[in-house]
């Protein structure tokens, strides 16, 4: 089965950037095209809203903020793609994370869908409720999670 | 993502000496300047008090989370401070504040701060939690009632 379509899903903070890396690694040597999703997390801002920690406007104001990050991070990975002439498409989505993720990775009949590395879990509820986890656990097509930056870093470099 | 891997005990106030509102948001900032954690307070003060402008940031059960985004920190600080006569923060139940939770990051980390703030909000929710956060002697035992908890 040809590898087409790669799907990673990044989360803004640094360490996409490993991740993002990774992906354009796999797209690059499977000839496959790649699709960035971000996905500005509403679920959460709506749950700091219920438990009166943001008020109405406050809420507005994050969404545009994380909105505007997204953008910027997705016009990233899309440079760092086309310097390593890998076709790559930014998709920004707003929602619950992994809902979102999982939706459009099936929706792109994604073959590989590429994500970072798990956070360290305390307790099974921190496992349930884990967006990451839960991305894992409910994709339906064969999940990547991207470890050793190192050599990533290392295998990015490399592409030409 | 732990919130005890930020708080530290040099970042408590145990005792905070604060009648108002706002001169404890102050006086909490004060500790995480002298703890380091501050690049600059001016920033982060006036940061923190036009989030209070918005809105009363005491969320009840005796607890405030002033916060807000601001330059004024690098990544992200949380800072504690405890006031066992209570402090008027015109909360939503209309009780005084005993337990403030002041959290800040740099705009560039917003998301790690939403997480951390919800997982706050959680840990609130909680009786007990709450409650040996009121009896802890000590800085000490306020970072181990994080980490039994997280």
């Amino acid at each position: 089965m040809a590898v087409k379509n790669i799907v990673v899903s990044l989360a803004g903070a640094p360490a996409s950037l490993v991740t993002a890396k990774y992906a354009i690694y796999l797209a690059k040597i499977l000839q496959a095209k790649l699709t960035a999703v971000y996905v500005v997390n509403e679920k959460i801002l709506q749950e700091l809203f219920k438990s009166r920690i943001f008020v109405e406007v406050e809420v507005r104001v994050y969404e545009r903020d994380l909105e505007e990050q997204g953008r910027l991070f997705l016009e990233r990975v899309k440079k760092m793609a086309a310097n390593k002439t890998v076709e790559c498409e930014g998709v920004l989505l707003r929602g619950t994370v992994h809902t979102e993720v999982v939706n459009k990775a099936r929706e792109l009949c994604a073959d590989i869908l590429v994500m970072g590395e798990l956070k360290e879990m305390l307790s099974r509820k921190e496992i349930f409720y884990d967006e990451g986890e839960r991305i894992f656990r409910e994709a339906t097509c064969p999940v990547i999670v991207v470890k050793n930056p190192a050599e990533v870093e290392r295998l990015y470099k490399e592409l030409i | 993502m732990k919130i005890s891997a930020f708080l530290q005990k040099e970042s408590c106030v145990l005792d905070l000496q604060s009648s108002t509102k706002e001169e404890a948001i102050i006086e909490i900032i004060n500790q995480l300047v002298r703890a380091g954690k501050v690049l600059d307070k001016h920033r982060l003060v006036n940061d923190i008090m036009v989030r209070e402008k918005l809105g009363s940031t005491g969320i009840g059960h005796k607890i405030a989370i002033p916060h807000s985004p601001t330059e004024g920190v690098e990544g992200f600080v949380i800072g504690f401070g405890r006031c066992a006569a209570g402090i008027d923060f015109n909360s939503i139940d209309a009780d005084k504040v005993n337990l403030i939770f002041l959290m800040a990051t740099n705009p560039a980390e917003l998301n790690i701060y939403l997480k951390l703030l919800a997982k706050l909000s959680k840990l609130l929710n909680e009786e007990s939690f709450r409650d040996e956060l009121i009896a802890a002697r000590s800085t000490d035992e306020i970072i181990n009632i994080f980490q039994k908890y997280e």
